[in-house]
């Protein structure tokens, strides 16, 4: 454990909408810290939420004690919103004004907006609320930069995990998401998830 | 009078069963469909305005508008409403023969029509299996194919909706009362729309006492007639009450009560036996076998009318006061019933 | 590489609890484990499954829940060591043949573990299955975080076998599908025999006919084991005391709970006064090690999910011990300190302890609380269930509505438990009219079609997956075939247990291992029971339609409509798109079209949402799946599909 976590427990959340990628995203950064030696604990829920519903993992990472699955209220140190309203949802739960935000600037609308019935925020106005209620926020176009570089919109979750390695809020190396993906990856697909990685990181490094 | 849109039409008319089937709103859009002689709203539509609401012939409506617009003279409440002449007439021999009621008139005028480009299409009804449907005529020969009643209500209009969406213009309509004046109100085109604008060129309707429930009257014949072809229905004129289905194996006398007892609820109350909103409306001449009475309303359809004569499709004759009177007579009837009905409604 | 398989002794690994629960059967010696796919249990056989060769495991996926479970009996029977899997549910499903198992006791140790979904956050109920081990007189044990849900299940096996009962292990999604760290333990060396022996002693348990009759004598020698196996809770190592000597409050509690009250204690910093008393084994209660606890306190919390079910056995017995160690004070869910409904969580314990202690607490500042809120009411818009873009449960809903709405006789459909439960919803345009648990639609239906002496004249439906036609529709169709009952089923065919994660049925050629197996073919099934039987596209809009009409205008007896077409998130298509969709700008003509939106407002598909500037409607790329049935709907054709050249 070389670099140290800056809380104990440290507390991430990765929210989204079912089909992004949250799931995998989360078993990742998982198995690198406790690869690292740490000793983790994911809360998740999937089935159902697959079908369009919010999706919300809650990441616990401790030197310690195995923890509950669910963070309590304000206790978020860091969210990474793979979808921008669903970064607003979790910090009204888990939220507090210290907590550092990763946020992807894609939207992805609800069956109500869809339809007309209810309608999504203008970005720039969403963009406002979730600055005003975090301590530090980073927003990327990690969509629509998977979509272009990459032509796949699935390694959007993966580009948001170079660049939260960039933001220096948690103790993650590049070489730590190598040795994680070679065990739970075919070959084949190692090269272009560490391109995605590279460019999520370049995202945040280079501005 | 205020276009309302979807909801409303379903709130004052079908669900209070005024609904007439006349196709009028079906096809406009996605919302409002037909399947079996009957009008269903397959999602719920929240616009304000709709042409649905605005040309159904049940709706509330501004008579002195539409009567300028057909007639050019103000809405007066005339049992057999606006007409210039009531004329007896019949088809010549030079019409493509089909399997027409009466005297052959309708046929003919619409064969004249589309031959001499008075229209382009014309808008009949026409059956599949009994089941009687909208069908569109590009010629002589589909108009022959079309002659006979069909007693049962079709949703024929939902044409003019369909081919004024491809762009098609100059359509010949023809049909009962109810779709009429809903053709009047398509024509003084109420919600401008570009694909409305000259859509109907002619209306041609149908003397009209009742029309049946398309379901309940299937089951009806198919429970008299079975497998047997049905090759023509008829109600023979009074005091004779009944009605008389012609299949290939002969002929089956039904008593008309019987029948009428499947009339759509609509019916009860529309006052309009003579389709007062037509160019030309034309019937059956009582007492004359082979002969059609033909009311000739508008400026248009009068033109129309002599054109055919002229060109040798359709012979004409005086028609006798008494049959005049007659046909007053049973026209002011059903008015009166309608406003009875309405009247036993509101109690 | 799979570390349930390979993992050595003593490593430690981030596991999922479902994981965990798959390496404890491992380590415990299993040879045999059935279930039924259903969220949060089906990663308990699914991890199996991929490791049986290695194994020498039997993994199966049952047609339902109560032949898993016979399954799962047959191994113990032949003394072999087995787990059978499923979810609240399917334990409803399964009980008929559990009650009989209870009596008649098992060989083989065997251990049945049901999946509890508090909060239903993947279920439409929160059924409580522990109150099954009451009804059964079966042990109850709950893990109380990662490593036990590990340990627990080998030392269940062991302990089933020992005295010969069968032993219900209850997990609930929060631990099922939530990961920890587990240290794993040894792997046994394989080579167990079947055997069945039959010749005995009628009365001999190892050797003697398997029955639960003569009753008295099965009954009571029941009794006996759950007793015995009391004896054993009582110095079990699955209950735990942290905490002081002489709490202010004592926490008792079991499961997922045991980890939210460790969590409130934590944040409320009240470690001291506070002490918490784990159950693992929670019926029957260790009464011995339950009043040494109750002796310590007057205040006592009970923490557990869904209802009072150890406050209940709890309070019954502080009330027996009254005498020896005083009336005490129960608190939990009876008197609203805790919820009864809906799952728990750290604050709703925090809550409870914090009223019961006088102590204020405030997570975040108040300002913050309702900024938050409020913000989030009007910026995130609530995400509703929907189907999937390119779901063929879309184009089928699509065209069943539409029909009965033309039909308008006012028909309806019956439905079940499914990705197709959405029919409920708009996104299904709220064609299902009935919900209830897995084949009921039909049968449901079945009894709708018998009204019409009492005057019902409407068509009656019903909807049922491909998985849950062989599950328990097919006793429905039976049902309603031999009734002469007027009905249309539809089965929705996708080609596999789609919600649970693509799991093989009885209708597919593979089994859940991976193997060759027979497949049965519904429409030859649904002929031979005599219904009336045609297949469709749902994507093929014009056709389904037709055939339904069909279908409805033929009155009399059942008929079965085939709707065939592979989920878009199936293995073989996800990510595969059958045709490039556009909005041709120029002849969408938006608000003006008189459509109302049909696309958008109607249809609903993630992939296609309303350009507000623009004033039409637009694919997402990023979403689209490619089925083209948009095209279809769009009455002007402004919706464009080419097809993609694989």
């Amino acid at each position: 454990m070389k670099d140290r976590i800056k809380y104990d427990p440290y507390n991430l959340i990765i929210t989204g909408v079912g089909g992004q990628g949250n799931v995998m995203a989360s078993r990742v950064l998982g198995n690198i810290f406790s690869a690292k030696g740490y000793t983790v604990t994911i809360g998740e829920t999937f089935g159902a939420s697959q079908r369009g519903g919010s999706v919300m993992s809650h990441l616990r990472i401790s030197s310690e004690s195995v923890l509950s699955p669910q963070i309590a209220k304000g206790q978020a140190h860091l969210i990474v919103a793979l979808e921008p309203t669903e970064a607003l949802r979790v910090l009204s739960g888990y939220g507090n004004e210290n907590v550092k935000i990763l946020c992807n600037k894609r939207p992805i609308y609800s069956g109500g907006v869809i339809s007309g019935e209810q309608t999504y925020p203008e970005m720039d106005q969403l963009q406002e609320w979730i600055c005003e209620y975090a301590g530090e926020v980073w927003f990327i176009d990690a969509t629509d930069e998977a979509l272009s570089r990459m032509k796949n919109p699935i390694f959007g979750n993966i580009i948001m995990l170079g660049a939260l390695a960039a933001t220096g809020s948690v103790p993650l190396e590049r070489e730590d998401f190598e040795a994680v993906i070679e065990k739970s990856l075919p070959e084949s697909k190692i090269g272009i998830n560490l391109e995605a990685y590279d460019l999520g990181y370049a995202m945040i490094a280079e501005n | 009078m205020e276009i309302l849109g979807s909801k409303e039409l379903m709130e004052q008319v079908r669900s209070k069963g005024l609904c007439t089937t006349c196709g009028a709103c079906v096809d406009i859009c996605p919302y409002h469909q037909s399947h079996k002689g009957r009008i269903a709203l397959t999602f719920d539509c929240d616009i304000a305005q709709g042409q649905c609401f605005a040309v159904c012939p049940q709706t509330e409506f501004d008579a002195n508008e539409l009567s300028e617009l057909m007639f050019q003279v103000p809405f007066q409440n005339l049992p057999l409403g606006h007409y210039r002449s009531v004329k007896s007439a019949k088809a010549t021999d030079k019409i493509i023969k089909g399997n027409f009621q009466n005297g052959g008139t309708v046929s003919a005028l619409m064969m004249f029509a589309l031959e001499e480009k008075w229209i382009d299409s014309a808008v009949l009804t026409g059956s599949k299996e009994l089941v009687p449907e909208p069908v569109m005529a590009d010629s002589s020969e589909d108009i022959a194919k079309c002659g006979t009643t069909k007693y049962m209500a079709t949703p024929t209009l939902s044409l003019v909706n369909k081919s004024a969406r491809e762009g098609r213009k100059k359509l010949g309509v023809v049909g009962t009362g109810c779709q009429m004046k809903a053709s009047a109100s398509i024509r003084s085109n109420p919600m401008n729309k570009d694909e409305y604008k000259d859509a109907i060129a002619l209306s041609l309707g149908l003397f009209c006492t009742w029309s049946l429930d398309t379901r309940e009257f299937l089951d009806y014949l198919k429970s008299r007639v079975g497998r047997e072809q049905v090759i023509s229905m008829d109600v023979p004129p009074p005091p004779a009450e009944i009605f008389v289905i012609k299949t290939e194996n002969g002929e089956l006398e039904l008593p008309l009560s019987e029948i009428r007892e499947m009339t759509q609820e609509a019916c009860a109350t529309c006052p309009d036996m003579t389709a007062e909103w037509a160019d030309v409306s034309v019937g059956a001449f009582e007492g004359k076998p082979g002969w059609n009475t033909v009311i000739i309303r508008s400026q248009k359809g009068e033109e129309w009318v002599n054109a055919a004569v002229e060109a040798g499709y359709l012979v004409l004759d005086d028609l006798p006061d008494e049959s005049l009177d007659h046909l007053i007579q049973g026209a002011g009837n059903k008015k009166k019933r309608a406003d009875n009905a309405k009247h036993e409604e509101v109690q | 590489m799979n570390i349930l398989s390979t993992g050595e002794k003593g490593s430690r690994h981030l596991l999922m609890g479902n994981e965990a629960i798959a390496r404890g059967a491992l380590e415990g010696g299993i040879s045999v484990a059935a279930g039924y796919p259903g969220t949060p249990s089906s990663e308990i056989i699914e991890s199996l499954a991929k490791i049986s060769k290695d194994h020498h495991l039997y993994v199966e996926w049952s047609t339902n829940e109560k032949v898993a479970m016979e399954v799962a009996a047959a191994a113990s029977f032949a003394r072999l060591r087995s787990i059978c899997v499923l979810k609240q549910n399917g334990l409803n499903v399964a009980s008929d043949f559990l009650l009989h198992l209870a009596g008649s006791g098992v060989r083989g140790g065997m251990v049945i573990i049901p999946c509890d979904d508090p909060g239903a956050l993947s279920s439409i109920n929160e059924g409580d299955t522990r109150h099954f081990a009451r009804l059964l007189e079966i042990p109850l044990l709950e893990p109380g975080d990662f490593q036990e849900a590990k340990d627990m299940t080998k030392w269940a096996l062991e302990l089933s076998e020992e005295l010969q009962t069968v032993i219900m292990m209850r997990s609930v999604t929060r631990l099922s599908h939530a990961s920890g760290s587990v240290v794993l333990g040894d792997l046994p060396e394989f080579g167990a025999k079947a055997e069945f022996r039959h010749e005995g002693f009628l009365l001999d348990p190892n050797e003697g006919i398997v029955s639960s009759a003569p009753v008295e004598i099965k009954h009571s020698q029941q009794q006996e084991k759950v007793k015995k196996a009391v004896e054993k809770f009582e110095t079990s190592p699955f209950n735990t005391y942290t905490g002081p000597e002489s709490p202010e409050l004592l926490v008792i509690t079991s499961s997922a709970c045991n980890l939210y009250s460790r969590e409130a204690i934590n944040i409320l910093d009240v470690k001291d006064r506070v002490g918490i008393l784990k159950l693992g084994t929670t019926w029957p209660l260790p009464e011995k090690l339950v009043a040494e606890h109750l002796k310590k306190c007057e205040k006592i919390l009970i923490v557990e999910e869904v209802i009072p079910f150890m406050e209940e056995n709890l309070k019954m017995l502080a009330q027996e011990l009254a005498p020896q160690i005083g009336q005490k004070t129960l608190m939990g869910k009876r008197d609203g300190y805790l919820p009864m409904v809906n799952e728990l969580n750290p604050d709703l314990v925090i809550n409870a302890i914090s009223k019961i202690l006088g102590i204020e607490y405030q997570a975040v500042p108040e300002e913050y609380a309702t900024g938050t809120l409020q913000k989030t009411f009007f910026g995130a818009p609530v995400r509703e269930w929907i189907f999937c873009p390119g779901c063929p449960h879309r184009a089928s809903y699509w065209s069943i509505n539409q029909v009965l709405k033309l039909d308008n006789n006012q028909g309806f459909v019956c439905g079940d438990i499914g990705c197709y439960t959405i029919g409920t919803l708009p996104s299904g345009f709220s064609t299902l009219k009935t919900l209830h648990s897995m084949g009921s639609g039909t049968g449901i239906a079945s009894g709708f079609g018998k009204l019409k002496p009492f005057g019902m004249k409407q068509p009656v439906l019903s909807v049922c997956g491909d998985s849950t036609f062989f599950h328990a529709a097919m006793p429905a169709l039976v049902n309603a075939v031999h009734n002469k009952s007027d009905i249309t089923m539809v089965v929705l065919d996708n080609s596999g247990t789609a919600m649970t994660g693509f799991q093989p049925h009885p209708g597919l050629e593979a089994n859940a291992e991976g193997n060759d197996a027979i497949k049965l073919d519904i429409k030859s099934v649904c002929e031979s029971m005599g219904a009336y039987v045609k297949e469709s596209d749902p994507f093929d809009l014009d056709n389904t339609r037709e055939v339904l009409f069909e279908m409805l205008e033929k009155k009399d007896g059942v008929k079965v409509l085939i709707l065939r077409q592979i989920c878009a998130l199936s293995p073989e298509k996800k990510g595969k798109k059958m045709f490039e969709m556009a909005v041709d700008e120029s002849r969408c003509k938006g608000e003006k079209c008189g459509c109302n939106r049909l696309c958008t407002r109607i249809f609903r598909c993630p992939g296609l949402f309303w350009n507000k500037e623009k004033g039409t409607s637009k694919i997402d790329e990023a979403i689209c799946a490619g089925c083209g049935i948009c095209s279809e709907i769009c009455p002007i054709g402004a919706i464009s599909k080419k097809e993609v050249t694989q």
